[in-house]
């Protein structure tokens, strides 16, 4: 019993320490990492669960975070209010687009979802009477609990991690209970799923809605981090990065995307006298993921634990695990 | 054929695809806590007939009715949810889970639980979650999967598949199963099986539309229908439809 | 809004909708020999376009070698894409989501390369006929423009002629179709699919290299072309070219139409909300077959 929770405890004391011993710069990326690792569940569920290619979640991420910023800006609310807003507008979003999308084929789905991450930002560009633009919204404050302010990486790092872990709880719990066993049943065979009574199209509905409130909760602390949001910051781009961390990570299990957002947001750092190579590099690690690694980074990983524990690799316990 | 005691009732069933008339004018019925039989060269439609029947396919002609009542546009997972549910020609077993989860999820359709409610792990949904759990592990009792029950389904023999199938129809306490071949594949004990189980699943109050090439498997049917392209020709029982010259003509010497 | 307004917009329509037809086509021709759907079409086009920049501006080959050249170069990165991925791919069992994830994969790694080789800034090719142009009822339309529509509507009957009438094509077609069968009958199935990602690739490249003394093109371009020719490949049934000629015009009108009358920027909302539209209301365009999902 103390082996299996040991790994956690020590897990546990590194993340405590580490913005104590890295310096700021990096403790700012980690912040970034945290964040997109919560949009980057979203994403990873309909991949690994539904089987959806979602490249939309920059959408999703637009609204939290200028919901937050027009909220807390324009009209002087609590930031309370521009995340729940943020939350409920993507969710809607996501119902009434969703619906009729989430009918296509794979193929059709995953180009809509591109189109509509290239519809949203052309709103955002139009709507500047919302959004100003290209000029942004900036003077976005500070989360605070209580009286203390979260104004430095430091601070920001525990809320985010906190948050991203909290949602990473939810996620799991979701793929280990009966939703996620009809998802995973839908994802294998979806006309014997539907032969036992299990609504494909709704529960990808739902999945999808529940992906876009990641996507909201993700760019509402991104806006309350940065304190500053334009609208570059919510292109294809975007939700291009959302998707390699899915894949990067591992769509298998949820805690893959924290895997693959810690890839995005650190490598770039350390090939940055290259230049923009890391996109490049992005590009081929995604070829080679889907040809040679489809579990990912985090499959990769688990194989390596595995290894080093000379437990070799139990595919068919792991299965009954996530079962209970 | 309009007797309050059937529980499905197939009505003038007629459809053809690009020309060619899969189905026409296919009208049987199904007794309640009846097991009936499809049998027919290959080609005749029984696919196509069950396609209709559970949904898969919007027939050109004809009304299936279920339980009195016409199921029109309902779709699949409806007509599963009232308790209809089939098996396929080839078995569809979900590869990634085991033999334990292909089965539960047979079993989700008696439980309710929303997406928030299995978020949080809340009481309720832990609850729903036991009870597919513990109606899995019975039925998988009872149709002798236990020594299985962790294994990933994808690495299954043909034949256990196909009970695997039936397993997984079962759990959910259906009404009525549509069995289609499903002794194709299975070796004799496994089909001498399968006769057991489905004349001990009638006694627990299912019904059983089944299709089958094995004749041995047919003589479980109150009432055995022959389709021959598209229409049924004759029925009766077992011992009567073996009989028949149009049958014999039909099968050459089956 | 004048009617010459309306004709200028009428010719701006067919010339990019023509764009979007090769482009499209580029996308039918790789569906209708190996079943796959090509998420990096666009950058095809994006690259042969750059290539024949380079040739042209760097190396200063003669344009019509430097256009053959960067064409041939669209070919090679299509036939590279199925011998080093797609074979592979395909002797595993990968599945659909697989392949999608794999031709995002490339349109990130070619559009990122095009980032870092040549930077952000847009370039462009000499136009055919330079700055000559024709006069049509007042409007103008560049001779290039009519040179782009000729080839591209050259190109698409001589598909047509290619799938129907020839040995390879045929092939191919069978190929896609019912690979097994085709290998029995003696079809080289992996050199088939070889030649259609090869077949793509060349379409697409065009397809660049014509637009580019049109619109400048940029490393952005890519995605944009992908989207816009696949709305006129499946307007088209995604397996037929001339469909997908004619939606591609039909898609280029529309957006040329509802740029005069409402505010550009809107355009793109307009033009992808027609995609969107049209898989979920004409998954099988005007003609042909496509898969939907069921349940």
């Amino acid at each position: 019993m103390a082996g299996r929770i040991a790994p956690y405890v020590v897990l546990l004391i590194v993340w405590t320490v580490l913005p104590f011993i890295l310096p700021r710069n990096i403790t700012d990326l980690l912040v970034f990492a945290g964040i997109y690792a919560i949009a980057g569940f979203g994403v990873s569920l309909l991949l690994g669960h539904c089987g959806i290619v979602n490249l939309a979640q920059a959408v999703f991420y637009g609204v939290g975070a200028y919901a937050t910023a027009y909220l807390t800006t324009e009209l002087g609310y609590p930031s309370i209010a521009g995340v729940l807003v943020g939350a409920v507008i993507s969710v809607v979003i996501a119902l009434f687009i969703g619906w009729p999308i989430l009918r296509l084929t794979s193929y059709f789905l995953a180009l809509a979802t591109l189109a509509l991450s290239i519809i949203g930002n052309a709103l955002f560009y139009e709507w500047d009477w919302l959004t100003q633009g290209t000029l942004g919204i900036g003077g976005i404050p500070k989360l605070n609990i209580g009286s203390f302010a979260l104004d430095t990486p430091m601070r920001f790092y525990y809320l985010a991690w906190t948050v991203a872990i909290l949602c990473l709880v939810l996620a799991r719990n979701l793929t280990n209970s009966r939703t996620g066993l009809m998802l995973r049943a839908m994802r294998d065979a979806p006309d014997a799923a539907v032969s036992l009574g299990v609504n494909l199209q709704w529960l990808r509905t739902r999945v999808f809605m529940l992906s876009a409130l990641f996507g909201s909760i993700a760019g509402s602390l991104f806006a309350h981090y940065s304190s500053f949001v334009s609208v570059q910051s919510f292109n294809v781009d975007k939700s291009f990065s959302f998707l390699l961390i899915a894949v990067l990570g591992g769509a298998r299990a949820p805690w893959g995307a924290i895997i693959g957002a810690l890839f995005i947001t650190i490598l770039p750092e350390y090939l940055s006298r290259l230049g923009d190579f890391h996109q490049i590099l992005f590009g081929v690690a995604l070829i080679c993921i889907v040809v040679f690694l489809p579990t990912g980074l985090a499959g990769g990983l688990e194989m390596l634990w595995d290894r080093l524990l000379r437990l070799g690799p139990k595919p068919k316990l792991k299965q009954a695990a996530h079962a209970e | 054929m309009q007797s309050s005691g059937d529980i499905l009732e197939v009505d003038g069933i007629g459809h053809n695809f690009g020309g060619l008339s899969v189905l026409r004018s296919v009208t049987f019925a199904v007794a309640d806590k009846g097991i009936v039989g499809l049998i027919g060269p290959n080609g005749s439609g029984k696919t196509t007939l069950f396609n209709v029947i559970s949904g898969f396919l919007t027939p050109q002609k004809g009304v299936v009715m279920y339980r009195g009542a016409v199921l029109g546009s309902q779709s699949i997972q409806e007509r599963s949810n009232r308790g209809m549910v089939r098996t396929f020609q080839t078995p569809k077993v979900f590869e990634n889970l085991t033999v334990l989860e292909n089965i539960m999820v047979g079993a989700c359709k008696n439980t309710r639980t929303t997406i928030l409610q299995d978020m949080g792990h809340t009481p309720r949904s832990n609850r729903e979650m036991r009870t597919i759990l513990h109606d899995a592990e019975q039925t998988l009792e009872k149709f002798e999967l236990t020594a299985l029950r962790d294994t990933l389904a994808s690495v299954l023999s043909a034949g256990q598949r196909r009970i695997l199938e039936i397993a997984r129809a079962v759990v959910g306490k259906p009404s009525l199963l549509l069995l289609d071949e499903p002794s194709s594949g299975l070796n004799d004990t496994e089909i001498r099986n399968l006769r057991r189980w489905i004349v001990q699943l009638r006694e627990e109050g299912l019904s059983v539309l089944l299709v089958s090439h094995d004749m041995g498997l047919m003589t479980v049917s109150d009432r055995v229908h022959v389709l021959y392209f598209g229409e049924i020709i004759t029925s009766g029982s077992m011992d009567e439809v073996k009989q028949n010259p149009r049958v014999r003509e039909v099968y050459l010497g089956v | 809004m004048t009617s010459t307004l309306i004709i200028q917009a009428i010719l701006a329509g067919v010339t990019n909708g023509l764009t979007y037809a090769l482009v499209g086509i580029g996308v039918a021709a790789i569906f209708k020999g190996t079943r796959v759907i090509n998420v990096m079409q666009g950058e095809f086009s994006v690259a042969g376009a750059i290539i024949t920049v380079i040739l042209l501006n760097q190396i200063h080959l003669p344009y019509w070698l430097a256009i053959a050249c960067g064409a041939l170069s669209g070919a090679a990165i299509g036939a590279l894409i199925d011998i080093l991925f797609v074979r592979y791919m395909m002797a595993h069992g990968a599945n659909q989501q697989s392949f999608i994830l794999l031709t995002i994969g490339i349109a990130i790694t070619m559009s990122a390369s095009v980032l870092f080789f040549v930077g952000r800034s847009g370039y462009m090719l000499p136009a055919f006929g330079g700055d000559n142009v024709f006069i049509v009822f007042n409007a103008v339309i560049r001779t290039h423009a009519v040179w782009l529509i000729g080839i591209a509507l050259g190109i698409t009957l001589g598909l047509r002629l290619f799938y129907h009438h020839t040995t390879i094509g045929l092939a191919m077609m069978a190929t896609s179709i019912d690979a097994d069968g085709a290998a029995t009958t003696g079809i080289n199935v992996n050199r088939m699919r070889t030649l259609t990602f090869a077949l793509g690739g060349l379409l697409g490249a065009i397809a660049g290299i014509l637009a580019t003394p049109l619109i400048s093109v940029d490393y952005t371009l890519g995605v944009t072309l992908t989207l816009k020719g696949f709305a006129a490949a499946i307007l088209g049934g995604l397996t037929n070219p001339l469909g997908a000629a004619v939606g591609g015009v039909t898609l280029g009108l529309v957006e040329a139409l509802s740029i005069v009358s409402i505010s550009s920027g809107y355009k793109d909302v307009i033009s992808y909300g027609i995609l969107i539209a049209i898989m979920i209301f004409m998954p099988n365009g005007m003609l042909g077959r496509v898969g939907r999902r069921g349940g």
